[in-house]
């Protein structure tokens, strides 16, 4: 197990590294700088002063490295497009709200969604199954740009019962969370059904039963515990997907999080911002994935040895 | 049917064994209501894509002051966006863009899957560690980000920079330009989404690899290459095949994801996405601006759904219960 931990932390070294190097490239080699305006040409002297400044006058591998220094002090320079705030500034102020918005969500699919599947699954055919499946066709096929605005025309234009858009009260979550969630919790059903039902008919499943256990017991003790071997195998690729979803849904909501900011930079061309968020979100991405892999060996003791 | 059965036995044990694995997964997908319903609605959205000249009442660039958000009326069925375009009209042309990511998406993802795959898994040995490590690290890197970052890339460095129209560059970007910011997204998506695949295709690859018909093929001296295109390769079309057209619901949402946020098609050239980013900033008062695209792009997905959800039933064996 061990051994398996720490060849799996390692892992992640080279994926940060090309991600990093990645974004840093594809930025760096995008043509006209941020000083080449072609509307107000800067004077050169002025303009060889900001490039200083930023350090745009240095060979790229030392801007890289300067880069990288940077972003793991966590002094990331100053922002190209609101030039009284440092990049790091921006960042720790949105940060925290994408994060509650991400794990709200991401905690809405897992508990609903997953109970969701177990219950069509052991009651397949039924009513409940039939229901729950339409549910969850449903939500797979209406992405979260056209959930959104149903949701705030139902539930906060005509009943008035959450806020229409923007952040502060627990009130304010609820709809752009279940808006990130539906997509997944759907998914999650999907897979704990289907998968509940090819556990369900494994030799071992016959044993339990043989062996006269109650059909609660075996149902959650040896049923559910390996039916969620594939569902955890999603849940990394699904935490990623609901925090880059907030890209949208905080679009929608009109919340002060990252991805909003991330939107902004991107239409602002406000490169550094651009390339701090980009490596932020998928650093919590990489370390979600080292979370589900690892329980992932923790619920199946044949990944640990291979 | 017993009568044709027993003739087909007379044919060559060989070449009709590939197609009765065909027709039974045709057989079983073609008893499934819910599939041949999705598929039905699939056809009549991409007949309508095709033919949006001949459908729509307008073009989806005319405009009339006057009709601002306009409700439904006899004229414009679905009422007006707010420069006073035909919301109907824009709607059937966006189909296009919509089913267009999703298929030519698809096609450049399995082009580059199916290609990288082939040669990992067939030549195997250090080519296969380096390339699927490759693919391994590239794992890891969310995928909506890398496409962001690339869309960033070259709606930046092709679009809005003034290039040389002779250039390399120029011509791409007057490719996109032509096809109203279309063609990117075909590239952003097919170069980030054939990682599956390619994993997928190897596996397939070397499993076939080992069959004896290779083993027989390689006997008589066939060259490595012709082994490659005429005995590997149409033995892993069919599955690959399958698993790409599942994703092509994805590639929809993703083409309406940067189409919303921005970094999708140039306007005027309607999207659905780019549609419900229109339409959310006055949908207190006009809420039809983001009805009906919301309603066009949760039909598409659901109908592409369905059929795949009943592609994969008849044709992935394990799945059949």
């Amino acid at each position: 197990m061990f051994e398996f931990i720490v060849r799996r932390v390692l892992w992640t070294i080279p994926v940060i590294l090309l991600i990093s190097s990645l974004t840093f490239v594809l930025m760096k080699s995008v043509p006209g700088g941020p000083f080449n305006s072609t509307e107000r040409a800067l004077i050169p002297a002025i303009k060889a002063n900001l490039e200083a400044r930023y350090h745009l006058d240095w060979p790229l591998w030392k801007q890289y490295l300067q880069y990288m220094k940077g972003f793991f002090t966590w002094d990331l320079g100053p922002s190209y497009t609101y030039r009284a705030r440092t990049v790091e500034d921006i960042l720790n102020q949105q940060w925290p709200v994408t994060i509650q918005l991400g794990l709200c969500a991401f905690l809405i699919a897992l508990c609903v969604g997953v109970p969701l599947g177990v219950l069509s699954a052991v009651k397949q055919n039924s009513l409940i199954d039939h229901g729950s499946m339409v549910v969850a066709m449903l939500g797979v096929s209406i992405p979260a740009i056209a959930l959104g605005p149903f949701l705030i025309w139902i539930f906060a234009l005509k009943l008035k019962w959450f806020p229409v858009a923007t952040w502060g009260t627990p009130a304010h979550i609820v709809l752009p969370a279940v808006t990130l969630a539906t997509f997944y919790l759907a998914r999650f059903a999907r897979i704990t059904r289907a998968s509940m039902l090819q556990v369900v008919r494994e030799e071992y499943i016959q044993t339990a039963r043989a062996k006269g256990l109650r059909e609660i017991v075996v149902n959650v003790k040896h049923a559910f515990r390996n039916a969620l071997i594939p569902v955890s195998t999603i849940a990394g690729p699904a935490f990623a997907d609901v925090i880059t979803g907030s890209l949208v849904v905080e679009r929608i909501f009109a919340v002060p999080g990252l991805g909003r900011y991330y939107v902004m930079a991107i239409t602002n061309r406000d490169y550094p911002v651009i390339m701090a968020t980009t490596l932020l979100f998928a650093l919590l991405i990489v370390f979600m994935n080292l979370l589900v892999d690892l329980s992932y060996g923790v619920l199946d003791p044949r990944i640990r040895y291979n | 049917m017993a009568l044709r059965r027993k003739k087909l036995h007379l044919g060559g044990e060989i070449e009709r064994k590939p197609r009765s694995l065909w027709r039974d997964g045709m057989r079983r997908l073609l008893r499934n209501r819910a599939a041949i319903a999705g598929g039905v609605v699939v056809l009549a959205i991409a007949l309508a894509a095709i033919f949006a000249p001949f459908i729509a009442p307008y073009t989806y660039v005319e405009g009339d002051v006057l009709n601002n958000y306009a409700g439904p009326s006899a004229a414009h069925p679905l009422g007006c966006d707010f420069m006073g375009r035909d919301l109907l009209s824009r709607l059937i042309y966006g189909g296009r863009v919509s089913l267009s990511a999703g298929i030519i998406g698809a096609v450049t993802a399995f082009t580059i899957g199916v290609t990288f795959g082939l040669i990992s898994g067939f030549f195997g040995g250090k080519t296969d560690n380096f390339m699927m490590r490759f693919v391994d690290i590239m794992y890891s890197f969310p995928t909506l980000l890398l496409i962001i970052l690339l869309m960033v890339y070259f709606k930046s460095s092709f679009s809005t920079v003034a290039v040389n129209p002779h250039s390399f560059r120029g011509i791409l970007s007057s490719i996109d330009k032509s096809m109203g910011g279309m063609f990117f997204i075909f590239l952003g998506i097919g170069l980030t989404s054939w990682l599956g695949m390619a994993r997928l295709v190897r596996g397939m690859t070397l499993s076939v690899r080992e069959k004896e018909y290779i083993e027989a093929a390689r006997a008589v001296g066939t060259s490595r290459f012709r082994i490659l295109f005429r005995h590997v390769f149409p033995n892993i079309l069919g599955p690959a095949i399958v698993a790409q057209a599942l994703q092509i619901p994805g590639f929809i949402l993703y083409e309406a994801f940067l189409s919303f946020i921005g970094l999708g098609v140039n306007p005027p050239t309607p999207s659905w996405g780019m549609m419900l980013s229109e339409g959310y900033q006055a949908m207190r008062s006009y809420f039809h601006q983001v009805l009906w695209p919301a309603l066009a792009i949760s039909i598409t997905l659901f109908a592409f759904n369905f059929l795949g959800d009943g592609v994969r039933d008849a044709f992935d064996p394990r799945q059949t219960r």
